[in-house]
């Protein structure tokens, strides 16, 4: 078997600026130690997020030039429009600046008091939308995604006896929908299966329960699908995509990861009565339904994008580029997340530093400690992201205190993943040294972003 | 002295161009019916000239363009948005910026932060997004805007300016500790694209200060207010456009903006204040609804795009052709009689549809009318700015506003003057024909900003 090389080459270039370990520690402080408050010019190799960080294609940039800016009714949107229902499968496609603003759509209309959402496992923005709303968001994640280092093919599955126990505890009445996050990014970039999309499907139909995808990644769950499950191998990509939102009554996507733009998102759906509704939240927040806030020539790159990267020698590429990181990592005894994620390598920090407890983000200072030994930027996906006080003001941890290492598509190379590789296992070695955090300040909502910490003595 | 030569030419050539579709009268027959005869819900392959809107239609510059090569697309702490940062702080002055994917972004987060139910927002004149944020955050516009704006007719310089009779009344009545924030739009585009003097503004800033009262100011015109302060206010003709700007941001506390206006761009906005306490807030919000607040919900090409353009916007030259171009089609218009507001604004010809189809009631909507006859007539595309734009109350009612206009919005440095012939020569022949044209009747009406997307059918 040959080495696995990247279906393209290089086009356009974008300068890296290196400085010193005394930098870094001090650029780190000014930051009071949160990475998105980290200049990006102060980063050497920037996994903070895989999006809307993706290479964009020469055919993408040719799009972007063909872009029309008229505020109503651009050829962009009706190629956009048309991209999007030949994925999906679904006849109505709102344009929006990106997944967040989906997300904050369909939960305003949906959401409310009293109203439960149930997913394998919803994300942090989605999340915050749900609960912004009024209304619970619950994770009902297969009990083998719980433990990062049992390796299982389909980690990012939701538990569908708790996911019947769950409609009938909290009634069907009160669950306007369920949703499937593909692949599952908080716990790991875990894909779920064709049979758990399908049995999850088949409850929901039951109880009259509408399905939707939250569908940022879904060409690449598409991929584990093929090579992972039984009866796939040889459906081509494109296929088991329809497959998938067959199962669906709609989905939310952020165009910034599957469609490799910097810019972008949309909602789509059958339901021409919602999808009314959402267009009348649109034009409050977004913009008019035929370009939802996006300029014209990003609707061209999101269409162009959707289907670039059905492309199977793209996603064989980008699959493996993660396991090759996983492997470098687990050889020199690392804990990492298992088996390889789709779009990012998940360190597991409680493992890794093991002598920080959770009321100090050992994630948190995981993060800070790969930044000042080699400029790498990562995010926590731990207790800071998803952790909550009690009444009593204690911290209630998250499941999992996870560090992601989200990869860019398209744009590091294998030289710039063995650096990372040697960053990580030097910090390694070393990890005893590390302090925890605590917070000095923080806001009520996704604190992460704008958090400040300091160190413990 | 500065040297402005007296015509208007271009500052510029042309470096790329999009190609236009020419259709037939059927053809835009069949297209207007299957839009609703609404304007907007046209598509723009079946439109010639576009007009309608000047938000993020502009020609962006080589240099704009070089710009978004230079994207920097990391989620946190882009250069691009450090680059913004300073110019925003450089060109308007205000101290704190938060990037918004557009300007209803920015006014959505700023109405949440500032407006607590049953506050009281005098502005001068509603806008459409503005005025549904701050209902929608529990507040209530008062329009404060002199009389004068009112009349399409009345050729005062500044019909963009306050009374601020109209405001110490306001005060008087409800307290000023029920009233926010002031705000105030640089060149009033409902008004007809009318600028508000210095004079005025800083007669405002005493009586908000004495007042403890902010000036929240909508700056999406302000270079195009600044030109008719430099053309038209005592002192001012020899002080430059970034000077002028400059000092009128000077006289507010924050902003908000929609760059796909003055600042040239296809999309983009911010926030910008001077107030820590806002800004704090703002930053926590924007996640939420925009995105990080070093992006905001933008590319960071867009954020770049949008540094370079804001500094061509204050050119004194571009300022001169770009409004220079919209009097040549308004006075070309007016030289056929075709009835418009005066004086002619900085962004559009705004004709007024009341006199042109004096036949035609308000409730079976003139100007919509009117829009919808003249893509008929050559496939120029305009908007509808009155009853329909104008909404309904919270009861329900119908508002009835005085001004029933057609917005003819000029697209910055993207047609010539030969484009602005062809309009003004389509304009006349509708009116010339005007007495055979009948009105229409709404068939579908959404709920919010129902202009947008209503449909009508033909009387």
């Amino acid at each position: 078997m040959h080495t696995i090389i990247e279906p393209f080459r290089i086009k356009s270039v974008e300068p890296i600026y290196f400085n010193s370990k005394e930098e870094r520690i001090r650029i780190l402080e000014d930051a009071f130690y949160n990475p998105f408050l980290i200049h990006s010019n102060d980063v050497l190799i920037d996994l903070l997020t895989d999006s809307g960080t993706s290479a964009m294609s020469s055919n993408q940039w040719g799009g972007i030039m063909r872009g029309d800016e008229s505020y109503a009714g651009s050829p962009s949107f009706f190629r956009f429009q048309k991209a999007v229902q030949d994925i999906t499968g679904m006849p109505l496609v709102i344009p929006t600046h990106q997944g967040r603003a989906s997300e904050k759509i369909l939960f305003s209309i949906l959401g409310g008091k009293g109203k439960y959402f149930i997913s394998n496992t919803f994300f942090d923005t989605t999340r915050a939308n749900i609960e912004f709303s009024g209304a619970e968001a619950i994770d009902l994640l297969c009990e083998e995604g719980k433990f990062p280092s049992v390796p299982a093919p389909f980690k990012g599955n939701l538990d569908t006896e708790l996911l019947k126990q769950c409609i009938i505890e909290k009634g069907a009445a009160n669950i306007p929908l369920c949703m499937l996050t593909i692949t599952n990014n908080s716990g790991g970039g875990q894909p779920v299966s064709m049979q758990n999309i399908q049995e999850v499907k088949k409850i929901c139909s039951e109880y009259k329960i509408p399905l939707f995808i939250d569908a940022c990644r879904f060409a690449e769950n598409a991929w584990f699908i093929k090579i992972r499950e039984k009866g796939y191998a040889d459906t081509p990509v494109p296929e088991i995509v329809k497959e998938i939102f067959s199962y669906a009554d709609g989905c939310t996507m952020s165009a910034k990861k599957d469609a490799f733009a910097n810019i972008g998102g949309f909602l789509a759906m059958h339901d021409a009565d919602l999808a009314q509704l959402c267009r009348n939240l649109l034009v409050i927040t977004e913009g008019f339904p035929t370009y939802g806030g996006l300029a014209g020539r990003d609707l061209e790159a999101i269409a162009i994008g959707l289907q670039e990267v059905m492309d199977e020698h793209y996603l064989e590429y980008r699959i493996r580029s993660i396991e090759y990181l996983t492997e470098k990592l687990m050889a020199a005894g690392a804990p990492v997340m298992q088996p390889a994620g789709g779009h990012a390598v998940y360190l597991d920090a409680k493992q890794f530093l093991s002598h920080i407890p959770v009321d100090q983000y050992p994630g948190e200072a995981l993060v800070g400690a790969m930044y000042i030994e080699g400029g790498i930027r990562s995010v926590e996906i731990g207790s800071l992201m998803f952790g909550k006080y009690a009444d009593s003001g204690e911290l209630i941890p998250a499941a999992l205190e996870l560090v992601r290492l989200a990869i860019p598509r398209r744009v590091y190379t294998q030289s710039h993943i063995d650096y990372v590789a040697e960053v990580i296992i030097e910090v390694f070695k070393n990890r005893k040294n590390i302090k925890g955090l605590r917070i000095v300040e923080e806001s009520p909502v996704l604190r992460h972003f704008t958090v400040k910490l300091t160190p413990v003595d | 002295m500065k040297n402005i030569q007296q015509s208007w030419a271009e500052p510029y050539k042309i470096k790329m161009v999009e190609l236009l579709k020419m259709t037939t009268p059927a053809q835009r027959k069949t297209a207007m019916r299957n839009a609703g005869f609404n304007t907007f819900l046209l598509k723009s392959e079946d439109v010639y000239i576009d007009l309608l809107t000047d938000s993020g239609t502009s020609a962006m510059s080589d240099r704009q363009w070089a710009g978004m090569m230079l994207g920097d697309e990391a989620y946190a702490g882009s250069r691009n948005f450090y680059h913004l940062e300073e110019v925003v702080k450089e060109v308007y002055g205000y101290k704190y910026l938060i990037p918004t994917h557009q300007g209803r972004g920015a006014e959505n987060i700023l109405s949440k932060i500032l407006i607590k139910k049953g506050d009281i927002i005098p502005g001068n004149m509603y806008f459409t997004t503005t005025r549904l944020h701050q209902e929608l955050a529990g507040g209530k516009f008062e329009d404060i805007i002199i009389d004068e704006a009112h009349d399409p007719a009345n050729e005062f310089p500044f019909k963009g300016n306050v009374n601020l009779n109209k405001l110490e009344a306001l005060i008087k009545k409800h307290g000023a500790n029920k009233i926010p924030y002031v705000s105030i739009a640089t060149s009033v585009n409902m008004a007809g694209g009318q600028p508000i003097s210095i004079k005025n503004l800083k007669e405002l800033r005493l009586l908000t200060r004495k007042n403890g009262i902010r000036i929240i100011h909508d700056m999406t015109r302000v270079a195009e207010n600044a030109y008719f302060i430099q053309q038209k206010e005592k002192g001012y003709l020899h002080k430059t456009i970034a000077e002028i700007v400059k000092e009128i941001c000077s006289l507010t506390d924050g902003a908000t903006m929609s760059a796909k206006k003055d600042a040239l761009v296809n999309i983009g906005g911010f926030l910008a204040v001077n107030d820590w306490d806002v800004f704090e807030e703002a930053r926590n919000l924007v996640v939420v609804y925009e995105g990080l607040h070093t992006y905001g919900g933008l590319a960071g090409r867009d954020m770049e795009a949008m540094a370079i353009g804001i500094g061509e916007s204050v050119s004194d030259e571009h300022i001169h052709a770009r409004v220079g171009q919209v009097i040549y089609l308004g006075e070309k218009m007016a030289g056929y009689g075709v009835p418009i507001v005066k004086p002619i604004g900085g962004h559009g010809i705004f004709v007024d549809a009341k006199k042109f189809l004096p036949h035609i009631p308000q409730d079976m909507y003139p100007a919509q009318t009117l829009a919808s006859e003249i893509y008929l007539d050559s496939g120029v595309r305009t908007m509808e700015r009155g009853i329909v734009s104008s909404g309904r109350k919270a009861n329900g009612e119908n508002y009835y506003p005085k001004l029933e206009l057609v917005r003819f919005t000029i697209p910055r440095r993207v047609y010539t003057q030969a484009h602005m012939d062809v309009i003004a020569e389509s304009a006349a022949r509708v009116f010339e024909r005007r007495k055979s044209i009948r009105g229409l009747k709404m068939i579908y009406e959404p709920k919010y900003l129902r202009f947008f997307q209503a449909r009508f059918e033909r009387l």
